[in-house]
């Protein structure tokens, strides 16, 4: 009886669906008082005035503290940007200026409202090309002094956050004997996460230490940035995970944790309970970036793409958080999955006196793609070529040699991808029953499983269940709560339901990178996996002696240690672990695992701080839309994913991630309009204006995995999770031009567009 | 500082009394005052429904509510819906059909699918996905929340 690929119940649901799981908001200590911040009004100016006498005098507040009370700390997940409060200057909208502490938090808010604050506007710099010019103002005018968080500093310099460069040889050459060459120009605009469950934390200062509750992705992150700011070793630092309410990426780095904290050692250890409004939650999000993409194609007369030039200017925000690592992705999705020649890659991240962005699942892979797969199509209809047939004869196939000279062994698993398509949707049906206002896209990715370090330990109790102690999160995926699970379930021959996963505690679990890029299944599962192993050894050798037998003849199954083929010799698991007891002592295996990067080569680019893609995963999607050409909305009437997964380990689990993943995308094309005013500030600030995909807007995705399992992962498991959001928009978009004939290259695509383009 | 009033409703057969500020929202009110936090919030603005509950069984957003408002009313909350450990068939289909992902829409997920399927015990998917619309799910595409309350009627029909 296996449990891999089966349906089991996920063990956090009874908890979920009876109201009795606590959510990091839920979260509550004894003797707790609350606290809110005072957040800058403005996206740019310098702070004249800053006086919090009234506020202290306001009733029930305990403390108020601003930069003066705060360590002269810089902090930041790849450059030390960032300091806790704004000093003299303010840079974004929403950034914190100072930090109440109050008995209730309504009087919390009060206080910080009641703060005597002016700020005299300077101008904010929000246009990316601007940004880049000789004459825009400096973001940060000091940003020299800025330090890299680990390892040499990379290419940077003023309003260019980071860059990186790829410049091959043979470009230009053939732009020049090119027959010819096909440019667009690609927009995107911002994407907000939109967990439902609004940001929180608790802080607690006690015994020197720092402890805080969160609902979060990456629980030693949180350590890392707490510590910096505050100014202690991260060991100082404690961080116990709870319940997540959703986080797709914005829940990966600190946001409300280091100033929970802070205030705590303010009010002599009472702990402090932050609550971020949905406003407030709106505005400071790290979200996924705007970007302008610039491409190029020198195309032959046969047709073949012998060139490429592709530019990228992304929209880093006023800090830079993960975004420097992310630049290189360029590379890496710069040809898609077609073959392109040699192609020149310049990626631009400019800070602006925006909110700073961050990861937003398939981290910069959605605009990228929708650039690459828009072109594509552009590109087939300009040669007079089916758009399906030029992108099978450019497809990617075994053995395909990248940009950074990573070797793609199986790129032939994405031509299964396009068949799989075809025989749901034979692409010639789909041409020939095409009607007015209704089209069809198309378009393919590849992706990687996040490589990051991950460790657990399982321990056997004494009547016979196990626990697995790992400070990996479930996102609400299922990938604690049914992949890991299930993993350690078969290794161990036990129901999924003796296992028992806690909640991360970082004084407890080992190191892990977080729930992030898809890697808790494969990574968490394979070091649950090997820790299992152990356990399953250590369980051998204690029954070896009992059962008279040596160990390499004995299995672990079906909740029993047994003799291999001899039925009625076996001993129950809680036998063997009591015995333990009395021999070894009691039974645990430890595991870890990293994925290691793929080879590549490190002079093919500068700037190059994501190398290459570990585990790469292969994608194909097909949409059909039908446009309504009064209101000029966008219907989506048939999606289909064929994917690799490596092997499916929870089909709930992974028809999950696509599905919602999927939906995701629909609403970055079509719904999320997060744009920002002149004046560096949002205008969608509720979520009223910012318009969710809701049920009726999307049909059932039509899904189709593709299995090649990895031999590095948990029972051959890959990544699942974010690789389905890389297409939406792209696909969608070709299918809304080839409804109206007219090219859509701005992400979302609204009704006002949609009904111009009908009317012109 | 406005004078506190005494605030005396039933919530999942119990009675709870309270003192409130008159402005305390009904959310706030059962969260904070009843430790119920099973209904949760998502926008307090009346958008999401993760805060839907029933009041004298009509669903409500408890957002959108004052404390004072729901005086003498009887309310359901997530925490009301099984019968002691033994949950209800809506929730049982919610965790047999993957239904959730997060949970953080679930309660009030749960308490819309309550009312559609009181009114309406055989809906077609088109008719859960039109009862559902008004609330938000960030993690699941919808489309297994539907085919739980589809399951959960099924089963209560029969
Ligand atoms: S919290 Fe009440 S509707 Fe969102
Ligand atoms: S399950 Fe996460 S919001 Fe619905």
């Amino acid at each position: 009886m296996t449990v891999i690929g089966e349906r089991i119940p996920r063990s956090d649901g009874q908890s979920k669906v009876s109201g009795e799981a606590i959510y990091g908001v839920d979260y509550a200590e004894p003797g707790m008082i609350w606290g809110a911040l005072l957040r800058s009004p403005v996206s740019s100016g310098r702070i004249t005035r800053l006086d919090t006498t009234a506020a202290m005098a306001m009733p029930g507040v305990h403390a108020v503290l601003t930069a003066a009370d705060a360590p002269d700390a810089y902090a930041g997940w790849v450059l030390r940007d960032q300091r806790l409060f704004a000093v003299d200057r303010v840079h974004f909208e929403g950034q914190p200026i100072a930090a109440v502490a109050a008995d209730t938090l309504a009087q919390a808010r009060a206080a910080a409202a009641a703060i005597d604050l002016e700020i005299e506007p300077l101008p904010a710099v929000v246009d990316l090309d601007h940004a880049l010019s000789p004459d825009a103002p400096l973001v940060h005018p000091d940003w020299e002094s800025f330090v890299p968080t680990a390892g040499p500093d990379f290419p940077r310099g003023g309003n260019l956050a980071a860059e990186s460069i790829s410049d091959p040889p043979g470009v230009d050459e053939a732009f020049a004997r090119a027959h010819r060459v096909i440019s667009d120009e690609f927009v995107a605009q911002r994407q907000y996460q939109a967990y439902i469950e609004p940001k929180s934390a608790v802080g607690i200062f006690r015994d020197g230490r720092y402890t805080i509750h969160t609902a979060h992705q990456f629980p030693y992150n949180v350590r890392d940035r707490v510590s910096q700011f505050l100014n202690v070793r991260p060991s100082a630092v404690r961080v116990v995970g709870h319940t997540i309410g959703g986080g797709f990426g914005a829940k990966l780095d600190a946001s409300l944790e280091p100033y929970a904290a802070l205030l705590s050692r303010a009010v002599r250890g009472l702990a402090v309970k932050l609550v971020n409004t949905r406003t407030e939650d709106l505005i400071t999000c790290p979200s996924r970036e705007g970007a302008i993409t610039r491409l190029r194609s020198a195309v032959d007369a046969e047709g073949n793409i012998i060139a490429r030039e592709l530019e990228v200017i992304a929209d880093n925000g006023a800090y830079s958080g993960e975004m420097p690592w992310l630049a290189s992705i360029a590379l890496h999705c710069a040809r898609g999955v077609y073959r392109a020649g040699p192609t020149r890659v310049v990626a631009r991240l400019v800070y602006t006196n925006t909110t700073p962005t961050g990861a937003f699942r398939g981290v910069n892979g959605t605009y990228l793609y929708h650039a690459v797969e828009r072109h594509m199509d552009h590109i087939a209809a300009e040669l007079g070529v089916d758009r399906l047939e030029y992108r099978l004869r450019h497809l990617f196939t075994d053995g395909e040699e990248l940009l950074n000279g990573q070797v793609l062994d199986d790129a032939g698993i994405l031509r299964q991808g396009f068949e799989a398509i075809e025989a749901a949707a034979p692409w010639a049906e789909l041409q020939a029953e095409k009607r007015p206002y209704r089209g069809i896209g198309i378009g393919a990715a590849w992706w990687l499983t996040n490589p990051s370090a991950g460790t657990a330990v399982v321990k056997m109790h004494e009547d016979g269940t196990v626990a697995v102690v790992t400070a990996a999160t479930d996102n609400g995926s299922g990938a604690v709560s049914m992949g890991v699970t299930q993993v350690v379930a078969e290794r161990l021959g036990i129901p999924p339901a003796d296992v028992h996963i806690a909640l991360p505690d970082t004084d407890v679990a080992g190191f892990d990178g977080g729930s992030q890029g898809s890697r808790t299944t494969r990574i968490v599962g394979k070091a649950s996996q090997i820790a299992a192993d152990e356990v399953v050894e250590k369980l051998k050798n204690v029954a070896a002696g009992l059962l008279e037998a040596a160990a390499e003849d004995l299995e672990v199954a079906e909740g029993t240690v047994r003799v291999k083929g001899v039925p009625g010799k076996s001993m129950t698991l809680a036998e063997v672990a009591v015995t333990a007891m009395n021999t070894v002592g009691p039974i645990q295996g430890t595991g870890s695992f990293v994925t290691p990067f793929p080879d590549f080569n490190p002079g093919c680019a500068t700037g190059l701080m994501l190398p290459s893609f570990p585990t790469p995963t292969y994608h194909v999607h097909l949409a059909e839309v039908e446009v309504d050409p009064v209101t000029g909305n966008v219907r989506v009437l048939r999606y289909l994913v064929a994917q690799e997964v490596g092997r499916v380990i929870s089909p709930d689990g992974t028809y999950g991630q696509v599905m919602g993943a999927v939906t995701q995308g629909i609403g970055y094309a079509l719904h999320e309009s997060l744009r920002i005013g002149e004046d560096g500030r949002y205008r969608e600030r509720t979520l009223e204006s910012y318009r969710l995909p809701l049920a009726g807007d999307v049909p059932r995705v039509e899904f189709f995995p593709l299995e090649h399992p990895d031999p590095d992962g948990p029972f051959g498991a890959k990544g699942v999770g974010e690789g389905p959001v890389l297409l939406p928009a792209a696909v969608i978009a070709n299918a809304v031009s080839d409804a109206i004939g007219k090219p859509f290259n701005q992400i979302p695509i609204t009704p006002e567009e949609v009904l111009a383009a009908i009317q012109s | 500082m406005s004078d506190s009033q005494t605030v005396s409703v039933t919530i999942n057969g119990h009675v709870y009394t309270a003192d409130c500020d008159p402005r305390l929202t009904l959310a706030d009110f059962i969260r904070h005052k009843c430790g119920l936090t099973g209904t949760h919030l998502g926008c307090e603005h009346g958008v999401c429904g993760a805060c839907t509950i029933m009041v004298d069984g009509r669903t409500a957003r408890a957002c959108l509510m004052l404390a004072v408002q729901v005086d003498g009313s009887t309310i359901t909350t997530v925490e009301g819906l099984a019968s002691g450990n033994e949950l209800n068939p809506l929730q049982e289909a919610f965790w047999d059909n993957h239904g959730l992902q997060c949970g953080f829409c679930t309660s009030g997920m749960l308490m819309c699918a309550t009312e559609l399927l009181e009114e309406n015990p055989d809906p077609s998917a088109e008719e859960v996905r039109e009862g559902i619309s008004g609330n938000l799910c960030r993690c699941t595409g919808y489309d297994s929340i539907v085919k739980s309350v589809l399951a959960a009627a099924e089963k209560m029909r029969s």
